[in-house]
């Protein structure tokens, strides 16, 4: 017999805080964060447009990522914290 | 060395039974691997002297961190010798470099590869390939050192093929891609000089590149020959919206036909900058730019990348044969950047 050690990561255990789900989007405010890539954002105004009309969204903001490749950088999370109270994020190709 | 690994441990009844199992556990890229004992793992750490628990690297999008101990055994499973492993490290290191930006690349439908330049005396110390047959096969530093990053991107940071690895259609480089600059005979500076450090440093260039290109040139008995038919190929590659990093690596025919018209690096960037501009008309007529042609069009230009320094120019390949290549970043110079690290021993 022979012992081999594994080549993966191990996760440390740790506990995140999510923020609460909203039980619903009726006067919510909503952020969208728009990734740059060609036609993100028709796609996401689209979203926000449909969010407000068919399920009573309050109002809607995109806020742009400096590239596709990287997260949101802190001053728009900072600024989603204040203003918003559900974010839109994807990636798509 | 006695510091404890930490790492699970699983039985096998032999080395055969262990490579099944990795083929199994999903550890592998599709080849065999050297099964991982401790003491081949506590052996290859000592090629560096590393301590196990040393953290190497921190992928902050991926909130990972690479341990000394993690990079080691998947350099034994890539069949890396000890003394390669500070050259892994350091790779390592630079894919781990924010400026890199490890999810882009690593992730991307673009199915970019880590190319991996090693310059200075380790280079030669370890026979990493500079020359004949530069992307392989044939060199066992070249193919197990790119190996070994390679799984630990697939263990460690979780870039699984379909999964956070979504190359559309990837490419061979994707195994390994290491190369070496051809100091030796180079009549140039070498790269890592040019980006900063001393001749006698031993450095490691990461670039997340596309396949190489071929071209053939073997008429010009000059250095504008040679570049005009390089410039013509690279002009339209890659991502051409993009404006990536592009390396171009001068074989030996074409690497004494230039210098011998005097030309140094910085002069064949600032020509391959000037020669690979694409009017706006043609970029949009061939479905890269966005838009319908508009009147002036024709004579508005866009560079093929922001700046002659995103060109790498490096010496390497065959001494025969009026083949060069150039090789196409991934992406946007804005999105993922070459990163240089020094080779510490």
């Amino acid at each position: 017999m022979i012992e081999i050690l594994d080549p993966t990561t191990e996760a440390a255990t740790q506990t995140i805080a999510f923020a609460p789900r909203p039980s619903g989007l009726t006067g919510k405010r909503v952020a969208l964060i728009e990734n740059t890539k060609f036609n993100s954002d028709r796609l996401l105004e689209r979203i926000g447009d449909i969010l407000k009309a068919e399920h009573g969204v309050a109002e809607w903001k995109m806020y742009r990522k400096h590239n596709a490749s990287v997260p949101a950088h802190a001053e728009i999370i900072e600024e989603v914290k204040q203003s918003a109270d559900v974010m839109v994020a994807g990636v798509g190709d | 060395m006695t510091a404890t690994l930490t790492s699970k441990r699983f039985s096998a009844r032999d080395d055969a039974d262990a490579v099944d199992m990795a083929f199994d556990r999903g550890w592998s890229d599709g080849l065999p691997i050297v099964p991982p004992t401790e003491a081949r793992v506590r052996a290859m750490l000592e090629g560096a002297k590393l301590d196990p628990s040393r953290q190497i690297g921190f992928v902050r999008d991926r909130a990972v961190s690479i341990t000394a101990e993690k990079v080691a055994i998947n350099a034994v499973m890539a069949g890396c010798r000890p003394e390669y492993l500070p050259v892994v490290v350091a790779a390592v290191e630079g894919i781990a470099d924010p400026r890199w930006s490890y999810h882009g690349p690593g992730t991307s439908t673009g199915g970019a590869a880590v190319l991996m330049i090693v310059n200075g005396p380790i280079a030669r110390e370890l026979d990493i390939n500079a020359g004949d047959n530069l992307f392989g096969p044939g060199w066992r530093a070249n193919l197990t050192i790119g190996r070994a990053v390679r799984l630990v991107m697939r263990n460690v940071c979780g870039s699984l093929p379909g999964l956070l690895d979504r190359g559309t259609l990837g490419h061979p480089g994707k195994l390994s891609y290491v190369i070496a600059e051809n100091e030796a005979e180079s009549p140039w500076t070498p790269l890592h000089v040019e980006r900063g450090f001393r001749p006698e440093q031993s450095a490691v260039t990461v670039i997340a590149s596309d396949g190489p290109h071929q071209f053939y040139n073997q008429l010009s008995p000059t250095a504008e020959g040679v570049l005009t038919t390089c410039a013509d190929d690279m002009r339209i590659s890659g991502n051409v919206m993009g404006q990536s990093t592009y390396v171009v690596c001068l074989a030996g025919e074409h690497m004494e036909t230039i210098a011998r018209d005097g030309w140094d690096k910085k002069r064949m960037r600032q020509f391959l900058f000037e020669h690979t501009h694409n009017s706006h008309a043609h970029l949009k007529r061939t479905g890269r730019m966005a838009g319908e042609v508009a009147p002036g069009d024709d004579t508005r230009m866009r560079s093929l990348v922001a700046s002659p320094d995103d060109i790498l120019v490096v010496a390497a390949g065959g001494r025969a044969g009026a083949f060069s290549c150039y090789i196409p970043g991934w992406g946007s110079a804005k999105n993922s950047q070459a990163v240089t690290k020094e080779i510490k021993r």
